[in-house]
């Protein structure tokens, strides 16, 4: 064999190169070994995946290279591959007998450097040595921010103490080391610190640097925050359009906790003044500051809709609001059965809402009432835009607005902006969430007017901003507006003079709109 | 038989299993790994297969016979002993596998069982002849000869 003839001298790498072989079955690891040792590499076998994870885990030096076998029995090779990618940040090479190319995917999808299938031929084994230089010097050149050190000799040890440094400051970015240039993934947790920072300084106020600076964030560029804001002032534009030409459509859909949320939306006029009630199930309003994001991605001042089911109540929109255990809750001196009244304190109540309601209002249609599908569809936008899980529970969490949830899928931390509220809706509609909801229930289903009412307060109000992110759709409000069009109309005048509390733009409300689409 | 004979037996002999289909180039490969530093590494790796696979092809037997099969505890098996055999080279088992696993994804216990003898057939055929191959280098090597190197002229 001229193998040994094969290799360059490279400081001698790869001969020598540390290679990690795991394999349940013993006649191809027996053969693994000897084609890899006939490469002039170091090898090490093991036919576990545990072990082969203790081996790792016990030095992470010891090692440039892992070969593993895709079905193990004690574990699936594709989470070894992940894990090993996670933790020790090993170029990993996956054997197969599977040749079906949705393994292969698999394989580079979990983050497989190579894909090679069994039988193993000598050939392909080597040029394997390929992906540890390639691995290596990808660090390097990422590590070169920090230390400038080229050299490529000692990569392996290098890379590997380098890799340390990045990972921990890449967390915020949940890199793997794999990209070329690390993404910034606006997480909630980072999402929310920037709509801290933009609450602190105020939307109008905005500019990049500061943001950046109140974030406090590793690894986070001036111009991550300046695209982040470009995208996030264009939503809350956008919003602010929709609300203006939406409101009669609104006014249908949209119950009583709608208007609830509304009302708490112009509290965001003055949103950065006001403490902000996150991510709790319950309205905790007082407590919340604006800079309390709840951990989950809610933004701070949503509200999801409180999807009803297609009966209208006039009355009683705003009893729900007083059913809402939140603290600013009391300062909105709610009157039952007067939802006129109700509503001018409102206005003024409402800069001491934040978010955490949102919870509250969650849909009541969410729960598996899918006669109203519209208004559901719209609830459910809103819903999705506050709350943190895409899942059928996160109903029953009040966040703030969710920036970000995409109901489709129900990975929190996806970052998908696009909420397709309609078709999930009713999937998610179960326990949405609480005894307020319980007790509105049956006053609000939707109360016109209160809709009507958070449309036009909202128009003027961006510290929905998130909210705003998210477009709700127009169809959704169709179904009952008829009825509702009396109260709505006497809902507006008083809102009129509300509306002009709104306009400190601080957040704009996305929640007006029903599919709440965010093109970030 | 002088060790002249037996070395060109013992070569007819390996290229009668090559063109059988019985054994292919991955059987070769095997052959040039094995040198000073690893002289027996084929009887070596050959053994870890029989040894594998007389496993599998028992426990083959005993999920097949089950009242209900359970074909995802079968198809691993079959998947396996398809790897195994196609790293040895020992190309109509795996060919009998193949068959073997797309009857295990269609559920069709008649034809698994089918499939199943023929994978035992064929397994227990080159396990026959490799047998038959290393005693016959046994015997060079016992004589004092060299082992020729199989070429690939066929």
């Amino acid at each position: 064999m001229t193998v040994e003839q094969d290799f360059e001298a490279l400081d001698q790498f790869p001969v020598g190169m540390r290679v990690l072989a795991v394999d349940d079955d013993q006649t191809c690891l027996r053969i693994l070994q000897t084609l890899l040792h006939r490469c002039q590499y170091h090898v090490t076998t093991t036919d576990k995946a545990q072990t082969a994870l203790e081996l790792l885990r016990e030095n992470k030096n010891k090692f440039d290279l892992v070969i593993s076998d895709v079905d193990m029995p004690d574990m699936d090779g594709f989470k070894l591959l992940e894990l090993v990618g996670l933790e020790m940040d090993l170029p990993v090479i996956m054997l197969s007998a599977h040749s079906d190319p949705k393994y292969v995917m698999k394989g580079v999808k979990h983050g497989a450097c190579d894909y090679l299938l069994k039988p193993v031929r000598i050939e392909e084994l080597k040029n394997i040595w390929q992906h540890v230089v390639r691995k290596s010097k990808f660090k390097k050149m990422k590590s070169t921010v920090t230390n400038g050190d080229h050299s490529l000799g000692n990569s392996d040890h290098k890379a590997n103490r380098k890799r340390k440094d990045d990972d921990q400051s890449e967390e915020e970015e949940q890199e793997r080391g794999n990209e070329k240039k690390p993404r910034v993934i606006w997480t909630r947790e980072l999402h929310n610190k920037f709509l801290a920072a933009v609450d602190h300084v105020g939307v109008k106020n905005a500019v990049p640097k500061k943001i950046l600076d109140l974030m406090n964030v590793d690894n986070l560029t001036r111009e991550n925050v300046a695209s982040h804001l470009q995208k996030f002032r264009s939503a809350l534009k956008k919003i602010n359009n929709e609300a203006n030409n939406q409101q009669a459509n609104m006014a249908a859909a949209m119950d009583s906790h709608y208007f609830m949320q509304m009302s708490s939306l112009k509290g965001f006029g003055s949103f950065h003044h006001r403490p902000i009630p996150l991510g709790s199930s319950q309205f905790h309003g007082g407590a919340a500051t604006m800079r309390h994001y709840p951990s989950n991605r809610t933004f701070p001042g949503m509200f999801p809709p409180h999807v009803s089911s297609s009966r209208i109540h006039n009355d009683g929109g705003y009893i729900m609001l007083q059913g809402l255990p939140l603290p600013p809750l009391d300062n909105l001196h709610i009157n039952n059965n007067n939802n006129n009244n109700a509503l001018p304190s409102f206005t003024s109540q409402q800069r001491s809402l934040m978010v955490a309601p949102n919870n509250h209002f969650v849909p009541e249609g969410h729960q598996q009432s899918s006669s109203s599908s519209p208004h559901l569809e719209i609830n459910k936008r809103l819903e999705d835009w506050s709350n943190n899980i895409p899942q059928s529970n996160v109903h029953s969490k009040p966040d703030a607005l969710k920036w970000n949830i995409d109901t489709s899928t129900t990975e929190p931390t996806s970052f998908c902006r696009d909420t397709d509220f309609g078709s999930s809706y009713a999937t998610t509609q179960a326990d949405f969430l609480d005894p307020f909801q319980m007790k509105q229930h049956q006053e609000n289903n939707l109360d016109p007017m209160t809709v009507a009412q958070l449309l036009r307060s909202s128009s003027g109000n961006e510290g929905l901003l998130f909210m705003g992110q998210h477009k709700l759709e127009n169809d959704f409000m169709d179904s009952d507006a008829a009825s509702l069009d009396d109260i709505v109309n006497s809902m507006m005048t008083q809102q009129e003079q509300s509306q002009a509390e709104f306009s400190e733009g601080d957040l704009g409300f996305g929640w007006q709109n029903n599919s709440l689409r965010t093109c970030i | 038989m002088d060790l002249v004979q037996m070395q060109k037996s013992l070569q007819d002999y390996t290229k009668s299993l090559f063109l059988e289909g019985v054994l292919d180039s991955q059987f070769l490969q095997l052959q040039q790994l094995q040198d000073e530093s690893n002289p027996d590494f084929v009887s070596q790796v050959v053994t870890l297969f029989f040894q594998d696979s007389d496993r599998i092809l028992n426990d083959l037997s005993l999920s097949l016979d089950q009242q209900v099969v359970d074909f995802k505890k079968v198809d691993p098996h079959v998947h396996q002993l398809k790897g195994s055999s196609s790293s040895i080279g020992a190309q109509r088992v795996k060919n009998a596998c193949v068959v073997f696993r797309n009857f295990c994804e269609q559920q069709n216990v008649e034809a698994c069982h089918r499939c199943l003898q023929q994978v035992k057939q064929e397994y227990y055929l080159v396990k026959n002849r490799l047998e038959t191959l290393f005693k016959l280098e046994q015997q060079i090597v016992a004589s004092g000869g060299m082992i020729p190197a199989m070429e690939l002229g066929f």
